[in-house]
């Protein structure tokens, strides 16, 4: 019941982001023209190492660009939400302000995550253009996107989401600035955040994993202290 | 059924609503009136769950609705916001609420709404295409969604046409016909005066009146009495002789008409005294006196 709950909210989040056509295509056209901007890079390294350059790049960027996602739709699943006061009547029905807060970030996290998944198909496809050998993610490159990715978006919503409840407008406004700045910034360093020498082991994505799960279990705590009035008395 | 015992909310120090207490019963049509900033809003989401009470208990079914999440189901709201998503289709969203209520034939029950209000043709749109009045009516209809046994509308006739009001005020009467129970919070005394059987005046955070509508016309509004006279010396002679009377406040003449406020109910004296002082009437009747004139006396009691 708590979990067919969960899923009605995030089946809604879900309709509702993908029927705003401008959000939608923000979210594409980022998704496009990073990977397209970034893909190239494999052409300028040896052959020897562009294997791993292209898996560096694949870790980092498609993290990046999951966050990013993440970051563009709670503003309108959790932000919106509270500013044209729908929030108050979604606290009166008989759902429970975590099962809300999860409906929403579970809503998010799939948007975002079909999105980031976009992103590394395409990246692949263009690397594979510009390099005369055969390029693939290795086995713990798709891990970290098939569970380490979703993981750091849903974290990444989680914190967003609750953030926007917890805070007034004026707030949540001064923060959203500041942390689109932060991720078009770290997405546009992808080119250059990794060494060469650096190759994405099973490590690095088993610690990532355990971060994320952490940071997520840690955030779904932190709703304990969300209340409904807290939500209410920071509308306006 | 709703039960306000005592009820205070205090912010930062500043009390908005004091020592409430009220009750509203089964099938019953409560209307809570007040000015801007009185208080009511708060009052309302105090006892949706929405606000913790400072001190004092807001029950609904006998439990309190923020703790109990399945006591809502049994809850249909309307606030000031319609609720409503403009993304989405009008269909779309009472299937959304409607899932979250676990409504059973959700799409007869959809069907039948859209129906009520008027928005059949218009179902696959989305609602940011709407105009305030349809937006509104479907705000109504997704607070029935899941035939609620008590309905909190706040200002549900607010941006809707006269056609549409005198349906919404329909609707509600239907609804108290099937013992459902209504807290209405409105600034339409026309509207309350018609459909609520019992009301509470708050100002300034605290009840000044609260009972039948009937009642309260009865205990706070002074009597007022039209007279209609024969001719102009006859009312020269009456509106003289009015205003010697000590149990009468007030007396205006209009032509041949004079309007005579009591201090208290005594309109078989008045007559007696006019005609017994040979005084022609032609005709005399009792005014009735509107829940407006009650809320501003209330009101105005309290300023003063």
């Amino acid at each position: 019941m708590t979990l067919s709950k969960i899923f009605i909210v995030a089946k809604k989040e879900m309709m509702g982001i993908i029927k705003t056509k401008s959000q939608m295509l923000v979210g594409l056209l980022f998704a496009m023209w990073f990977s397209v901007m970034t893909a190239p890079v494999v052409k300028t390294v040896d052959e020897a190492a562009v294997f791993d350059t292209f898996n560096n790049l694949m870790f980092y960027f498609v993290l990046m660009l999951g966050i990013f996602m993440a970051y563009l739709f709670s503003g309108k699943v959790f932000f919106n939400e509270k500013r044209e006061g729908n929030i108050e009547t979604l606290l009166c029905t008989p759902l429970s302000l975590r099962q809300i807060w999860s409906g929403k970030v579970v809503g998010v996290t799939i948007v975002a995550y079909l999105i980031a998944l976009l992103a590394a198909v395409l990246m692949t496809i263009i690397a594979n253009i510009f390099s005369t050998s055969m390029l693939l993610p290795s086995p713990a490159i798709l891990l970290h996107i098939v569970l380490v990715v979703p993981a750091f978006i849903a974290t990444a919503v989680g914190l967003l989401g609750f953030g926007h409840l917890l805070l007034g407008m004026r707030e949540n406004q001064i923060i959203n600035i500041s942390i689109f700045i932060v991720i078009f910034f770290a997405l546009s360093l992808t080119k250059n955040v990794i060494g060469a020498g650096f190759v994405v082991s099973w490590i690095e994505v088993g610690v990532l994993l355990m971060v994320a799960v952490l940071l997520l279990a840690l955030i779904s705590y932190l709703t304990r202290y969300l209340s409904k009035e807290r939500i209410v008395t920071t509308i306006t | 059924m709703i039960e306000v015992r005592d009820l205070t909310k205090k912010f930062n120090g500043k009390t908005v609503v004091n020592g409430l207490n009220f009750q509203v019963q089964e099938g019953e049509i409560f209307g809570y009136l007040g000015p801007n900033g009185a208080g009511k809003t708060t009052t309302m989401r105090i006892i949706l769950g929405l606000l913790r009470p400072t001190s004092g208990k807001a029950l609904v079914f006998g439990d309190d609705l923020g703790s109990n999440d399945e006591l809502r189901r049994k809850v249909g709201i309307l606030l000031d916001n319609d609720g409503l998503y403009d993304g989405l289709s009008a269909c779309e969203n009472l299937d959304y609420y409607a899932q979250l209520c676990n409504v059973p034939d959700r799409e007869e029950k959809i069907r039948d709404l859209l129906d009520f209000a008027g928005l059949t043709k218009r179902k696959d749109d989305k609602v940011g295409t709407f105009s305030k009045g349809m937006k509104r009516k479907l705000g109504l209809a997704r607070a029935m969604i899941h035939d609620p046994d008590v309905l909190f509308l706040d200002e549900p006739s607010s941006g809707l046409d006269p056609e549409a009001q005198r349906m919404v005020r329909d609707l509600i009467l239907h609804m108290a016909k099937e013992k459902r129970t209504i807290f209405l919070n409105s600034h339409d005394l026309d509207e309350v005066q018609k459909i609520c059987s019992k009301i509470a005046i708050l100002n300034r955070g605290t009840i000044q009146a609260y009972d039948r509508v009937e009642n309260l016309r009865n205990k706070f509004s002074n009597p007022v009495f039209e007279i209609t006279l024969t001719d102009a010396a006859n009312a020269k002679h009456a509106f003289d002789l009015l205003q010697s009377l000590d149990y009468v406040s007030d007396c205006k003449p209009d032509g041949l008409g004079i309007t005579a406020t009591l201090k208290e109910e005594n309109y078989s004296n008045i007559l007696n005294e006019l005609v017994g002082n040979g005084i022609k009437v032609e005709e005399a009747k009792k005014l009735a006196k509107s829940l407006e004139d009650v809320y501003l006396d209330v009101v105005k009691e309290d300023s003063s």
